[in-house]
């Protein structure tokens, strides 16, 4: 019997719902979000905060907001201020507010009836809870685009104006809202957005080598020592990278690529693995894409595949493309083109999205161009193309 | 109220088998649960509660009950209950 082998240390620290202690380039906004909220843990009744939290996906504004809830709760805790963090998704409780009310009711009174109430008796009886138990909520509202799009400026208003019917009673429950963006907003009438737009931490996209100390972080805490390669993050974090800066995405991949490396009972996470995962996730490239190709392009991406297949390399020199395609070429007995002719297929297959190039400034020798497969394993590639080659199919 | 006054009710013994298993319902749930009419339920529990032994919260229409964290009997019940249940798993 073989004894199982894994390359993962602690694959729960690539999941989804793990907060990392450290959220690399987002330290100044989690420090931002510690400022708006200082009264939290000093005096927290004399005031009620709402912050909205805007970026696109993978930027890092749920992870955000959930180490913050983690560390404000801590420091409220440590000074004897009963503070609770909630985080809800609207589009989990399909954007009603009586449903994400009802939720924040179950977390206290966990077999508290279901129906027969509307959403203002239960944000009247939540008040009532947090009054009795002396305590404060910050209220995360992920994917509030849900809750303004079913409720409108109803739900939020009298979220945001909770006050005003109980004046000089304490103020429980503070807001933060994340969203991708502010048009939403919008739909919101005047007085209602007022309440809001006050405080806005937008997250800008990551950019490549900011996604690569993520991913190496993750890396750190989620493998094995030495059992992923740098080409194997680097691929991954340009794959992210073209996602939209996604690092949720990049994260995934990670733990993709991990498992395709444990099923090929291998020690090490390599780019091959990465490229694998890739076409998983998205619907593999489409044949017709390469049928399509003329005879040249066919025996140069042939030559990058047989690159791949041979190294454990995420990137390839033009160079050493090159080289490669003038193996296939004497192979196939066929002349080789020109390089200028070449870096013309290179602009095609990218264009294709079969290729992607990127320039590499690193080294003594000025700027090269890098080639890489960002969404199917070289293995697949050279199969597909030696069945189209053989038919003669150029 | 003797101990045996308080046992003798089958219904009685019900409610607090049931609060000792989930923490605390409201008056409509525990009827429901105990296949008996809201009236009956509310006497009992009532009964319950003036014993001591349990203590109910309203929340605008309704009343939430649960073992009084307070009271000796209480907690004596809670065990007893939890005892038998472990008991009986065995």
């Amino acid at each position: 019997m073989t004894q199982y082998r894994s390359v993962f240390k602690d694959e729960t620290k690539l999941d989804i719902n793990y907060i990392p202690y450290r959220l690399p380039h987002r330290d100044k906004e989690l420090r931002l979000l510690m400022e708006f909220f200082s009264f939290a843990s000093l005096a927290p009744e004399k005031m009620a905060q709402r912050i909205m939290i805007t970026g696109d996906v993978g930027t890092g504004k749920t992870v955000l907001s959930q180490r913050f809830g983690a560390d404000i709760t801590r420091e409220a805790n440590r000074r004897g201020i009963s503070l609770r963090y909630v985080h809800v998704n609207c589009r989990e409780y399909r954007g009603s507010l009586f449903l994400i009310l009802y939720h924040i009711i179950s977390i206290f009174h966990p077999n508290f009836p279901r129906r027969g109430y509307s959403a203002e008796e239960l944000l009247r009886i939540l008040l009532q809870i947090l009054d009795e138990e002396n305590t404060y909520i910050i209220l995360t509202l992920d994917e509030f685009e849900s809750l303004v799009e079913r409720e409108g400026s109803e739900a939020v208003y009298k979220l945001t104006r909770l006050q005003e019917i109980r004046p000089n009673k304490p103020q429980r429950l503070s807001l933060i809202c994340i969203l991708r963006s502010l048009k939403i907003i919008e739909q919101l009438d005047a007085s209602t957005r007022s309440t809001l737009q006050s405080n806005i931490i937008s997250l800008e996209k990551y950019l490549k080598q900011q996604l690569e100390t993520i991913l190496n972080d993750r890396v750190l805490l989620a493998f094995k020592p030495l059992t992923v390669l740098e080409d194997t993050v680097s691929l991954t974090a340009d794959l992210a990278f073209s996602e939209g800066g996604n690092a949720r995405f990049g994260i995934e991949l990670l733990w993709r690529s991990g498992k395709y490396a444990d099923a090929d009972n291998s020690d090490v996470v390599t780019p091959e693995c990465v490229r694998k995962a890739v076409s998983s996730i998205y619907a593999v490239m489409r044949k017709n894409d390469l049928a399509f190709l003329s005879l040249h392009e066919k025996l140069f991406l042939l030559g990058v595949a047989r690159f791949f297949r041979g190294s454990q390399r995420a990137y390839a020199a033009l160079t050493e493309a090159e080289q490669a395609y003038a193996v296939v070429c004497e192979e196939s007995d066929v002349q080789p083109r020109s390089h200028t002719q070449l870096w013309k297929y290179l602009q095609t297959l990218s264009t294709l999205g079969i290729l992607q190039k990127k320039v590499s400034t690193t080294g003594s020798r000025g700027r090269s161009t890098l080639i890489y497969l960002p969404r199917i394993t070289a293995y697949e590639l050279e199969k597909e193309l030696s069945i189209l080659l053989e038919k003669g199919g150029a | 109220m003797n101990i045996e006054d308080v046992f003798s009710s089958r219904i009685r013994v019900k409610i607090l088998k049931i609060l000792a298993q989930v923490g605390e319902l409201n008056v409509s749930e525990i009827a429901r649960r105990l296949r008996v009419n809201y009236k009956t339920t509310n006497g009992h529990l009532k009964i319950l509660e003036d014993e001591g032994i349990l203590q109910h919260k309203v929340f605008g229409r309704i009343r939430l009950y649960r073992f009084n964290g307070h009271s000796l009997k209480a907690k004596a019940i809670q065990n007893l209950m939890e005892a038998w249940e472990h008991a009986n798993k065995r």
